[in-house]
């Protein structure tokens, strides 16, 4: 074909680009370490990859409801523990107030102690968390039990059955509170009835009697403790479930978007190669005339 | 008479080749000028009648007179011009839609870790958080300013597509401007060209020029030509003619009124519109008049499904103080002025996180907002309140009429409507009968809408109910939230993710179709150039041989200078 100077130049110059062109789109994915910078790189894998990039938001935010709700659980757990110990020492007290062997006096010391007891089991009820009382319900700006008297005389509850319910995974969601109604049932009217009894030197069948209502609020508790450490084990399930899938995910995103570092050096290495033996051409064939030959 | 015949041949060859060498230099200045065409000189032997190449003289033999060298040519392929022009018609075409494209796709940013998906994505996140603490004030603060962030970036992102629209409808009437300047300069050079070709010589450098003005307005617009016998194009554009010999149209951008505040052109001597089918124009009214409102009305659609899903949710939610409800948590009607109320930003503990009154701790509402997220649709449109509950359809009833924002995108919605209807309904978008609609399901039922045109404009979609409804079925209440609302199939990012996508795959082919329709000119071009070019190296030969010629020709005038001289100073002398 024959060659005219413009189109020479002009052809020079597209060569020139076209390996720049290449040379620079390889450097770019090198610097950015992406495959994909725009939808248009590759439009059905932008697609995937931010489904990827939208569940692994997902899964952090779950990860993070999960966190949060193993915190407000754990909490929870303590307190119910320390209702258990509260309630294994009014337990004691009980069998040792029921021996008729007692004196009024003696009596009234295991009333004072268990009055101890009462008041710290009304403060375990009314444990408040980050400005939450946990046992409340979604009264949780009240505390859960009103206590009234000093010594208390009556101990109310004063909160509702609303759960805290949030949600730790696409198909799950998880309540994060007990109810203190149901944890703590009539312990509080059933122990003020143990300790006026004492108070007033009852006979011991009379106080032995409590001991029915101790026992019947550990299971109460117990129960709830087992609840807890169940939804407590789901919850760090789902939080492992929930890193596995992260990392598959991340995986996938990576596969779709990132760049593999060994190809595109050499691709990067070969991009380089074409375009200094365009320039080199260039330089060799402009200098080409028939001008240089002529005298 | 031999002598001086040859004197008068010899002088012709000198006229000749210096001619020639004046063209070579002619072609060596213009190497490098834009749509030169290489010029030759056409030569031709002279003989004794000037057409007979051939002296009729018996004594002396047969020899010509020498040479004629009164024509300069260019060098040029019409056909190929013909290719060239239409090839580059798709070029300009296809680079006027490739490059705004790609505008778009950098307003969105997708994927990335600061795109709208991503901030939507924290929105969803911020509801969360708000379910786990219902209560604290960072947490609802937290939820006002990632709602902001995300609302300023969808009316950033509306904003710059549509400023972009604005300016591509400036690049019409610049288009416009172009093309009467061309139109204006061809119809000149028809005149000179006609001039001088009317004495007998070639127009050779008018006519580069004008074919020169023909590929530039080619590049604007799929135009037509022909030439005539007196060297004088017509340009065609559409149906219309442009220039007709020495006389060129002007067309003129005008606002467009099915389109307000677009303009569009016409050629101001009929007022008809301009019609083109490639070109630059063809590309930036394929972007502004398709291209940029989808992508607008989509994130309008995505808007508006927000607003009025998240706004049903959260009017039935209680603030933190357990009293304050019936609140929308968006203002606005799409992206265009999509905002978190004022009422909530100002004042954060109003956000309805409750499902009920009296129950700061309860995070339900925030919770069933947060699972929006996770919906396999939102709400385009809700019910306007025109039935309540217990009141009987008859034939011929308006069951209500749903108002929805913004534009509706082909596709599949659902009316919801609870507790369910039976019977066939009868869909009205903007008062024109759509189609009909018939209970999915028994049960909670919905209808099913395809919209298999372009995207609708809807001010209101009306159903109707066309056979009589046995006197048994009733309305549900319509002010319920979820009741009789229509639906966009997809959840907010689902329905995102798709926009970038398509958008991509959408640049993708532009910027494929741009590349291609560029190596196609490209290709032709050179093909074109390699006709019409000048070579250095062709023109330093030319000049060479013609500089030989001139050389041998002058050898002649010398040589019978010698004869003339040996005849006249030394035959017959006497002394």
């Amino acid at each position: 074909m024959r060659l005219s100077e413009q189109s020479r130049a002009h052809n020079q110059v597209a060569y020139m680009s076209a390996a720049a062109e290449r040379a620079d789109r390889v450097q770019r994915q090198l610097s950015t370490n992406r495959r994909i910078d725009r939808a248009s790189d590759d439009p059905s894998g932008a697609a995937l990859a931010m489904q990827h990039r939208k569940n692994i938001a997902f899964e952090a935010q779950m990860r993070r409801n999960l966190q949060n709700g193993t915190a407000f659980l754990n909490v929870t757990e303590s307190a119910l523990d320390s209702a258990t110990d509260v309630l294994q020492r009014a337990r004691e007290l009980t069998v040792q107030g029921s021996n008729d062997t007692l004196g009024a006096s003696e009596k009234q010391n295991v009333a004072a102690e268990l009055d101890q007891l009462i008041q710290q089991l009304a403060q375990v009820a009314n444990t408040n968390f980050g400005g939450v009382y946990i046992f409340s319900g979604h009264q949780t700006q009240t505390a859960a039990y009103n206590v009234a008297g000093a010594p208390p005389v009556a101990i109310t509850w004063q909160g509702d059955s609303g759960l805290r319910t949030r949600r730790i995974s696409a198909q799950d969601s998880v309540a994060a509170n007990v109810i203190g109604d149901d944890a703590f049932g009539d312990i509080f009217d059933d122990l003020i009835v143990l300790r006026d009894n004492l108070q007033a030197n009852a006979p011991g069948a009379t106080v032995g009697n409590s001991l029915a209502d101790i026992d019947r609020a550990l299971d109460r508790v117990l129960n709830t403790r087992a609840d807890v450490g169940a939804r407590l084990n789901r919850l760090e399930a789902t939080t492992y479930r929930s890193e596995e899938t992260d990392t598959n995910l991340q995986e996938l995103r990576a596969e779709i978007e990132d760049i593999d570092i060994a190809e595109t050096i050499i691709k990067f290495t070969a991009a380089q190669n074409a375009l200094e033996a365009a320039l080199g051409a260039i330089g060799q064939t402009s200098n080409l005339s028939l001008l240089n030959y002529l005298r | 008479m031999g002598l001086s015949i040859g004197l008068d041949t010899a002088v012709k060859a000198l006229r000749a080749h210096q001619l020639a060498v004046d063209v070579a230099s002619h072609n060596i200045a213009n190497a490098q000028t834009p749509g030169f065409s290489r010029q030759r000189v056409l030569l031709r032997p002279v003989g004794l009648d000037g057409s007979d190449h051939y002296s009729r003289d018996a004594l002396l033999g047969r020899p010509g007179f020498g040479v004629d060298a009164r024509d300069v040519n260019r060098v040029r392929d019409t056909f190929m011009d013909f290719q060239a022009r239409q090839a580059f018609s798709g070029q300009g075409q296809y680079g006027a839609l490739a490059t705004p494209l790609r505008n778009a796709e950098v307003v969105f940013n997708d994927p990335s870790d600061d795109g709208l998906s991503s901030l939507l994505g924290k929105f969803w996140s911020a509801w969360h958080d708000l379910t786990n603490d219902p209560e604290s004030s960072a947490a609802r603060t937290a939820l006002v300013h990632a709602t902001t962030t995300f609302t300023m970036r969808l009316q950033a992102a509306e904003g710059q597509l549509t400023q972009q629209r604005t300016d591509l409808n400036q690049e019409v009437a610049g288009i416009g401007n172009e093309i009467n300047a061309y139109a204006a300069e061809v119809a000149t050079l028809n005149l000179q060209i006609k001039q001088v070709e009317l004495n007998g010589d070639m127009a050779n450098d008018l006519r580069d020029r004008r074919d020169l003005i023909l590929d530039e307005l080619s590049k604007l617009a799929d135009i037509h030509y022909s030439e005539a016998d007196t060297g004088e194009v017509t340009v065609y554009m559409g149906t219309h003619e442009l220039v007709f010999g020495t006389s060129a149209r002007t067309v003129q951008a005008v606002d467009d009124i099915t389109d307000p505040g677009m303009l569009k052109l016409i050629f101001t001597m009929d007022n008809d519109a301009v019609q083109v089918s490639s070109g630059e124009l063809r590309g930036v009214l394929d972007a502004r008049d398709q291209a940029f409102p989808d992508l607008i009305a989509k994130l309008n659609t995505l808007a508006s499904g927000l607003i009025n899903s998240v706004n049903s949710l959260h009017r039935t939610g209680y603030g933190l103080d357990g009293v304050t409800t019936g609140l929308d948590f968006f203002t606005g009607a799409d992206a265009s002025d999509i905002a978190i109320n004022t009422a909530l930003s100002g004042s954060p503990s109003s956000i309805g996180a409750a499902g009920a009154a009296g129950a700061p701790g309860d995070p339900s509402n925030a919770l069933a907002i947060a699972n929006l997220q996770l919906a396999a649709n939102m709400i385009a449109g809700t019910a306007a309140t025109s039935l309540v509950y217990g009141e009987t359809l008859s034939a011929g009833n308006t069951l209500t009429a749903l108002n929805v924002a913004g534009t509706l995108q082909p596709g599949t919605y659902a009316i919801i409507e609870n507790p369910p209807l039976s019977g066939t309904l009868e869909l009205q978008l903007n008062g024109n009968t759509i189609g009909t609609a018939t209970p999915v399901a028994a049960g909670p039922g919905s209808f099913n809408i395809t919209f298999t045109s372009g995207a609708a404009t809807v001010a209101t979609l009306t159903v109707n109910a066309t056979a009589a409804y046995s006197a048994a079925a009733q309305v549900a209440d319509l002010t319920t939230a979820g009741n009789n609302s229509l639906q966009v199939e997809n959840s907010a990012s689902t329905f995102y993710g798709n926009v970038v996508s398509v958008l991509g795959a959408d640049v993708n082919r532009a910027v494929g179709l741009q590349e291609s329709s560029g190596l196609l000119a490209d290709h032709i071009d050179s093909l074109r150039e390699s006709v019409h070019g000048v070579s250095i190296d062709e023109e330093v030969t030319n000049l060479s041989s013609a500089q030989h010629a001139y050389n041998a020709a002058a050898r002649i005038i010398t040589t019978i200078d010698d004869m003339l001289d040996t005849l006249i100073n030394r035959t017959g002398a006497t002394r």
